[in-house]
């Protein structure tokens, strides 16, 4: 994995001019972890090691602010850690480096995927506007809440939506659809009032 | 556009979802002693079905799980959504193993 200095997101050259509402969320560390939630010794372990216990209500998140586990699939889960402090002071690819060895012995698989997605965040009354114009999700309020997470196509890319609070989005959006991703999200909060 | 129950997603529209073609085939055990025909059969050969069918289907875009399906192939209606190695829920569909 490489070290975060070296790294330059796809949007980096379009973030400057993004419209209120929209912004490029700094890099953190993404690990895709697969295991048997109904082995309970897997859960544990992972409870131990993040602090939480991983979610098994579908398409929900679990964890705190700066750690978050969100579902995606009934054994697969990607962990979301905040801020590359643990980056810096430690080998690179701690967080996958620290469930590996929590995790030994156990039937699993860790994949640290930080390189694979980037983010940004969507806020403001616009939000729900924009998403209804770019996905086909169901994005009302009473379906798609705060605390819950999507997977699903955004004009026509793969993304992972994770809903923090209400008029907020996190979008994760793989490197190579990023530019595109993020240039028609400019051009559906420009036109979004109209 | 069809709307497709994901077990574990809920409702979502066809376009997140990849079609696997017919469920419950079972492939032969010893495909060697099969004569060209046969395997031709198994490899080529599906039911063509007016009615209650029973179908594979995976949601690519979501949770990436497969699932099955019954759809009644002239209304599109989906009778049931169930999942892989079960046997279809509905009376009168096939039955799992059968060709």
């Amino acid at each position: 994995m490489a070290k975060y200095e070296n790294w330059l997101s796809p949007v980096a050259a379009l973030a400057p001019s993004f419209p209120q509402g929209l912004e490029a969320l700094p890099f953190c560390a993404q690990v895709n972890l697969r295991g048997n939630p109904g082995d309970p010794e897997f859960m544990s372990r992972v409870k131990g090691e993040l602090g939480f216990a991983l979610p098994t209500v579908p398409n929900t998140v679990a964890g705190r602010k700066k750690c978050r586990a969100l579902w995606l699939g009934p054994d697969e889960w990607l962990i979301v850690e905040e801020g590359d402090a643990r980056f810096r002071d430690a080998p690179e690819g701690a967080l996958a480096a620290q469930l590996e060895q929590a995790l030994e012995g156990l039937h699993h698989a860790v994949t640290d995927v930080s390189a694979n997605r980037i983010r940004l965040e969507l806020s403001g009354p616009e939000v729900r506007t924009v998403l209804m114009k770019s996905c086909e999700l169901d994005c009302h309020p009473a379906v798609f809440r705060p605390g819950q997470v999507a997977q699903t196509l955004l004009a026509k890319a793969q993304v992972i939506l994770e809903k923090p609070a209400e008029d907020r989005v996190h979008l994760y959006v793989r490197n190579s659809f990023a530019l595109y991703v993020a240039e028609w999200l400019v051009d559906a909060f420009r036109y979004s009032g109209e | 556009m069809l709307k497709i129950e994901c077990p574990w997603c809920g409702p979502r529209h066809e376009t997140e979802f990849r079609y696997g073609g017919e469920a419950h085939r079972v492939r032969p055990e010893k495909p060697d002693s099969l004569t060209d025909e046969a395997w031709a059969a198994f490899l080529f050969m599906r039911t063509n079905t007016k009615g209650a069918f029973a179908e594979r289907w995976c949601h690519v875009n979501g949770c990436r799980r497969w699932f099955n399906v019954l759809r009644h192939t002239v209304s599109h209606e989906i009778l049931a959504v169930y999942a892989m190695g079960e046997v279809p829920p509905v009376p009168g569909a096939r039955k799992e193993g059968g060709q």
